[in-house]
C-alpha cells in the first residue's frame, strides 16, 4: 500500500435531487470548471482529487450521483462504503429542500452508521431567486445534527472549504478509529466491529 | 626588356648586412665598436663580424642563384601581355550583348504579362457567357424537361441554376435583352415552386405506395432543389413507416406466441432485438445513397428522425413487457418483502430468475444498438467536420450525446435497469439465504455446501448485470455482492464461530455428559436451538473446524471472482462499452470486494485463535505441567534409568500427535499449518514458564537438552513453519543449564557470541543460572554480564 502515493483515502458520495447542481461542485472542486448546460448525470461518475492537508496526502474519490428517480437502486449500492456523504439541495428551490428528509431515510436505511454527512444548499450566487432560507436551512441540519454550508459552483463560492472542510474531519474520525481499534484489541469470538476506514487509513 | 629586367634585379645586392636595421645588419653597431679600447675586445669583435661576413655572402650566394628562374618568369609574363588585351575587348562586347538581351526578355515579359491578364479576362468573359447561356439553356431545358416529366433532368436545370453566380444574373438583367431575362428567369423560378412542388407529391404517393424506387428516386432530387433537410425528413418518414410497420407485426407475433416457445422466456428482448435489428439495417442500406446525394455529415439528421420512430416503437414492445411479465407488481412486492421480514408473505426468488434475465438482455441489446448508432454517425460526422472548426465538431458530438442520452430507449430502459438492480439483490439476498439454510456438509470434505452455493450465486447475480453491459448495472451489483458477503454471510460464519469448539473428547470423558447439557442450555439460552450444534460434541467441533475451512475458502474465492471479473470486465470495456471512466468505476468497486477478502482472513485469523486458546491450550498447558513433576535434580542412575524409561517427553510428544490428528484431517492443509504455528508457539512459551520453576543439576541440564532436541525434532516434521526461532529461546536456556560452571557462559557472551544472537537478557540469563542448584549465587552475581 506504500507505493501509493497518499496517507488516507476517502470515499466521498454526493446526492440530492436532480439539478441541484451535484456535478458543478464536483467540476469545480476537481477541474476548477463551471460547465453550464450541463446534461443531467447518467447513474454515477466518478472523479479523483488529492489534496494536501497539514503535509499529509488524502485522495478524494468523489462519486457524483444522478438525482434522477431512474437511477437510485444505482446510487444506493454506493451508500454503504462511502465514508462521507455531501447531501445537496437548490437554495432557490424549495422542493430540493422539501425533500431533504427523504433523503435522510435513504441515508439512515444504506449507508454506515459512522458516515459524515454535509448538508450543502447550492447556488447562492442566485440571491434574489433565494427560496430557502438560511436560517431554516441551518436549523434543519442541527435538529440532524449535520454540518451545514452554503456554496456557490458558479462563483467558487465555498466549495473549496466543503471538500477540505470534510477531508479534515474524515481525517480526525479516522486517527480516532484507528485509536479505539488499537485500545481494545478485539477478543476472539466477540463483535469485532469491522472499522469502515481500517481499509482507508495507511498511516 | 633586358634593361628593365636589371633593374628588376638590382634591389638584390643592394640590400646590404648593416646598411638598415633590416634582418642581416650586425649585432654590434658601430658606436659599440668605436667605443671599444681593448684589443681582446676589438679581436672578438672583429672575428663576429667576420662570421657575420660569411653568413651575409652565402645568403647573397643563394639569392643571386635564383636570379635565371626569376628572368624567365618574367618573359612568360610579358608574353602573355597582348592576349590579355584581346580578352578585354571580348569582355566588353558580351556584356553588350547581356545588356540588349535583358531588355528584350523584359520587353517580351511584360507583353506576356499583358496578354496573361487578357486570357483571363477573356476566360471570366467567356464564363459569364456560358453562364448566360447556361441560364437560357436551363429555362428552355426545365420547361422541356417538366413536359417530359424527367425530373432529374429539370432538377439537374434548376440544380445549375441555384448554383450560378447570383452576379451573372443580376449583369445579364442589366443587358440589353434584361426584359427578356427578366421573364425567363421568371419562370424558370416558378418552374423551381413547380418542380418542388410535384417532386414532394410524388414522394408522397410513392411513400403512401411503399415504391422504394420511386421513393429513393425523388429522395435524390430534393438535394438537388437544396431541400437537404426537407428530402432527409420525408425520407426518413418513410424509413419510419417502414420500421413501424415491421414492429406492429413482430408485436402482434410475440402476442400469439406459444408460451413453450424456445425463447418465450425472451420473447419482448428478441422483439426490441428485431426493432433494433430492423433500423440498423435501414442505416445500414441507406447510409451510402444519404451520402452520396446529400454528402457526408447528413447522418445525424436521418437518425434523429428514426429514433423518434424507435422511441416510439420501444415504448410499446416495453409497456407489453411490464404487462405480461408484471413487471412492476413484482418489484412491488420485491419492495414489500424487503420491508417486512416475515416469510410468509415473500415472493419466491426463483420465480424472478427468468424476467431478470430477459431484463438484462433487453439492455444488452438496447446498449449495442445506440452503440451501432453513435459509430455511425461519429464516422459521418468525422468525414462531414474534416474541414470544420474544432467547436463545429464540438457542437456536434454535443448534439449526438444528446440524443443518445435522452432518447426514450435509454430513459426507459435506465428505468428497467434501475428495479432490475433491486431485484436482482433481492434474489441474490434470499438465495443466498436459502443456500445458508439448506448448507449440508458430507463426511470427507473440508467445506459445507453454503460456500460454494454462495458463490455460485453471487457469480451468477453479478455475471447477469455484466451481461446487461451496463457498467454501473454492473458496479451496483458488485457493491451489493461485496456488502452480502461483507455483512450477511460473514455474518453467518461468524456466529458459527462464535459458538465456539466444544470441549475436547478427552475432557468430556473426564466431565462425562455435563458438556453436552451444557452446549444445550447456552443455545437454549441464546434463543437458538440448533440442533446440529447439540447433537454431539463431535458435530459441533466438526463444524466448527468446516467453518474455519468455509471462512478460508470464501476469502480465496473473493479474489478469484475478482480476478474473474476483471478479466471479464476488460472483455466488455474492449468493445467499446461505457464511458471514460468505466475502467476507474469498476476498478474501484471491485477493489472493495477485494477488501473483503481481507476481512475473511481476519475472521479466519481470530477463530483459529479461538480455536488454539479453547481447544489446545486447556489440553497442551497440563501436559507442560507435568514436566514440573519430573526432576531435573539427578544424579547419574537417575539420568540413565529416564534413559531407559522416558519420563515426559516422549508420552507429551505422542499427545500433541493424538490431538492434532484430529485437527489435520478436519482442517484445510493452509489453516491446519497456521493452527500448528500457533501451538508451537504456545508450547514455546508455556515450556519456558514451567523450567523456570524447575531445579537442575549439571545431568538435570543435559536431560532437558535431550527433551528440547526430541520435541524440536518433532514438531519440525509436522510443521512447515520454521521452528528453530520460536524455540530460540528455549534452545539457548538449555545451553545455559548445560554450562560446566558459572564463568563459562563468558565463553558465550558479548565478544564471544559468535553467530550467535542472544534472545535473553542479562537478567533473564542470571535467572537461568540460578537454576542450576550446584551454581553459587555470588558466583552468579558476580557475572559480568
Amino acid at each position: 500500500m506504500s507505493m501509493e502515493d497518499y496517507d488516507f483515502l476517502f470515499k466521498i458520495v454526493l446526492i440530492g435531487n436532480a439539478g441541484v447542481g451535484k456535478t458543478c461542485l464536483v467540476r469545480r472542486f476537481t477541474q476548477g470548471l463551471f460547465p453550464p448546460g450541463q446534461g443531467a448525470t447518467i447513474g454515477v461518475d466518478f472523479m479523483i482529487k488529492t489534496v494536501e492537508i497539514n503535509g499529509e496526502k488524502v485522495k478524494l474519490q468523489i462519486w457524483d450521483t444522478a438525482g434522477q428517480e431512474r437511477f437510485r437502486s444505482i446510487t444506493q449500492s454506493y451508500y454503504r462504503s462511502a465514508n462521507a456523504l455531501i447531501l445537496t439541495y437548490d437554495i432557490t428551490c424549495e422542493e430540493s429542500f422539501r425533500c431533504l428528509p427523504e433523503w435522510l431515510r435513504e441515508i439512515e436505511q444504506y449507508a454506515s452508521n459512522k458516515v459524515i454527512t454535509v448538508l450543502v444548499g447550492n447556488k447562492i450566487d442566485l440571491a434574489d431567486k433565494r427560496e430557502v432560507s438560511q436560517q431554516r436551512a441551518a436549523e434543519f441540519s442541527e435538529a440532524q445534527d449535520m454540518y451545514y454550508l452554503e456554496t456557490s459552483a458558479k462563483e467558487s463560492d465555498n466549495v473549496e472549504k466543503l471538500f477540505l472542510d470534510l477531508a479534515c474531519r474524515l481525517i480526525s474520525e479516522a486517527r480516532q478509529n484507528t485509536l479505539v481499534n488499537n485500545v481494545s484489541s478485539p477478543l476472539p469470538g466477540e463483535g469485532k466491529s469491522i472499522s469502515y476506514l481500517t481499509c482507508c487509513n495507511f498511516n | 626588356m633586358r634593361p628593365k629586367m636589371a633593374a628588376a634585379t638590382a634591389p638584390g645586392p643592394k640590400a646590404l648586412p648593416g646598411e638598415s636595421g633590416g634582418p642581416a645588419s650586425s649585432a654590434l653597431s658601430m658606436e659599440r665598436i668605436q667605443s671599444l679600447t681593448d684589443l681582446a675586445d676589438l679581436e672578438a669583435a672583429y672575428s663576429r663580424l667576420c662570421e657575420e661576413e660569411k653568413v651575409v655572402q652565402e645568403e647573397l650566394d643563394a639569392l643571386l642563384e635564383q636570379q635565371s628562374t626569376i628572368e624567365n618568369k618574367m618573359v612568360a609574363l610579358h608574353r602573355m601581355g597582348p592576349n590579355l588585351q584581346l580578352i578585354e575587348g571580348d569582355a566588353q562586347q558580351l556584356a553588350g550583348m547581356i545588356s540588349f538581351t535583358c531588355n528584350l526578355a523584359e520587353n517580351v515579359s511584360s507583353k506576356v504579362r499583358q496578354l496573361d491578364l487578357a486570357k483571363n479576362r477573356l476566360y471570366q468573359a467567356i464564363q459569364r457567357a456560358d453562364d448566360i447561356l447556361d441560364l437560357k439553356f436551363c429555362m428552355d431545358g426545365v420547361q422541356t424537361a417538366l413536359r417530359n416529366e424527367d425530373y432529374e433532368q429539370a432538377a439537374a436545370h434548376i440544380h445549375r441554376y441555384l448554383s450560378l453566380d447570383k452576379s451573372v444574373i443580376e449583369l445579364s438583367r442589366q443587358g440589353k435583352e434584361g426584359g427578356i431575362i427578366d421573364a425567363n428567369l421568371k419562370l424558370l423560378q416558378e418552374a423551381e415552386q413547380r418542380l418542388k412542388t410535384i417532386v414532394t407529391e410524388k414522394f408522397d404517393t410513392a411513400m403512401k405506395q411503399g415504391d422504394l424506387p420511386q421513393v429513393e428516386r425523388f429522395f435524390k432530387i430534393f438535394p438537388l432543389l437544396g431541400l437537404h433537410e426537407e428530402g432527409l425528413s420525408k425520407f426518413s418518414e418513410y424509413l419510419c413507416k417502414q420500421v413501424a410497420n415491421k414492429a406492429e407485426e413482430n408485436l402482434q407475433l410475440v402476442m400469439g406466441t406459444d408460451m413453450s416457445d424456445r425463447r418465450a422466456a425472451v420473447i419482448f428482448a428478441d422483439t426490441l432485438t428485431l426493432l433494433f435489428e430492423g433500423i440498423a439495417r435501414i442505416v445500414e442500406t441507406h447510409q451510402p445513397i444519404v451520402e452520396t446525394y446529400y454528402g457526408p455529415g447528413r447522418l445525424y439528421t436521418l437518425i434523429k428522425h428514426l429514433q423518434v420512430e424507435c422511441d416510439r416503437q420501444v415504448e410499446k414492445v416495453v409497456d407489453k413487457f411490464i404487462k405480461e411479465r408484471d413487471y412492476h407488481r413484482q418489484f412491488q412486492q420485491v419492495q414489500n418483502s424487503m420491508m417486512r421480514s416475515s416469510s410468509a408473505e415473500k415472493i419466491e426468488p426463483r420465480e424472478l430468475d427468468p424476467i431478470l434475465t430477459e431484463v438484462t438482455l433487453m439492455n444488452a441489446r438496447s446498449e449495442l444498438y445506440l452503440r451501432f448508432i453513435k459509430r455511425r454517425v461519429i464516422a459521418d460526422f468525422e468525414v462531414g467536420d474534416a474541414m470544420a472548426s474544432e467547436e463545429v465538431k464540438q457542437e456536434h458530438q454535443k448534439y449526438l450525446d444528446k440524443l443518445l442520452n435522452n432518447c426514450l430507449l435509454s430513459c426507459t430502459m435506465q428505468e428497467l435497469i434501475g428495479y432490475y438492480i433491486t431485484m436482482e439483490e433481492y434474489f441474490m439476498r434470499e438465495t443466498v439465504n436459502k443456500a445458508v439454510s439448506m448448507d449440508s456438509y458430507e463426511k470427507g470434505q473440508l467445506t459445507s455446501s453454503m460456500v460454494d452455493d454462495v458463490f455460485y450465486i453471487v457469480k451468477k447475480c453479478i455475471g447477469r448485470a455484466l451481461s446487461s453491459s451496463s457498467i454501473d448495472c454492473l458496479c451496483a451489483m458488485i457493491n451489493h455482492s461485496t456488502t452480502e458477503l461483507e455483512s450477511d454471510f460473514r455474518e453467518v460464519l461468524y456466529n458459527k464461530l462464535k459458538q465456539g469448539f466444544p470441549a475436547t473428547t478427552f475432557q468430556d470423558f473426564q466431565r462425562g455428559v455435563t458438556s453436552a447439557v451444557n452446549i444445550m442450555h447456552s443455545s437454549l439460552q441464546q434463543g437458538k436451538f440448533d440442533t446440529k450444534g447439540i447433537e454431539s460434541t463431535d458435530e459441533a467441533k466438526q463444524s466448527f473446524l468446516v467453518t474455519l475451512n468455509n471462512v478460508e475458502v470464501c476469502s480465496e474465492n473473493i479474489m478469484t471472482l475478482k480476478k474473474t471479473l476483471e478479466s471479464d470486465c476488460s472483455k466488455l470495456l474492449s468493445q467499446g462499452f461505457g464511458g471514460e471512466q468505466a475502467q476507474a468505476k469498476i476498478e474501484s468497486c471491485l477493489s472493495d470486494m477485494a477488501a473483503v477478502s481481507n476481512k475473511f482472513r481476519d475472521l479466519l485469523q481470530e477463530g483459529l485463535n479461538e480455536l488454539n486458546s479453547t481447544a489446545i491450550k486447556p489440553q497442551v498447558k497440563p501436559w507442560i505441567n507435568l514436566f514440573l513433576s519430573v526432576s531435573h535434580n539427578i544424579e547419574e542412575e537417575e539420568f540413565s534409568d529416564y534413559e531407559a524409561n522416558d519420563p515426559w517427553v516422549q508420552q507429551f510428544i505422542v499427545n500433541l500427535e493424538q490431538q492434532m490428528t484430529e485437527f489435520k484431517a478436519g482442517l484445510s492443509p493452509v489453516i491446519y499449518d497456521t493452527l500448528t504455528g500457533l501451538m508451537t508457539s504456545l508450547i514455546a512459551i508455556e515450556l519456558e514458564k514451567v523450567l523456570l520453576k524447575s531445579t537442575f543439576s549439571r545431568l538435570g541440564g543435559l536431560q532437558f537438552d535431550k527433551e528440547l532436541r526430541s520435541l524440536i525434532a518433532y514438531l519440525t516434521t509436522v510443521t512447515t513453519w520454521t521452528i528453530r526461532d520460536k524455540f530460540a529461546r528455549l534452545s539457548q536456556m538449555a545451553t545455559i543449564l548445560n554450562l560446566e560452571r558459572v564463568t563459562e557462559i563468558l565463553d558465550y557472551w558479548g565478544p564471544n557470541s559468535g553467530p550467535l544472537t542472544w534472545r535473553l537478557t542479562p537478567a533473564e540469563v542470571r535467572q537461568v543460572l540460578a537454576l542450576r542448584i550446584d551454581f553459587r549465587s555470588e558466583d552468579i552475581k558476580r557475572l559480568r554480564l
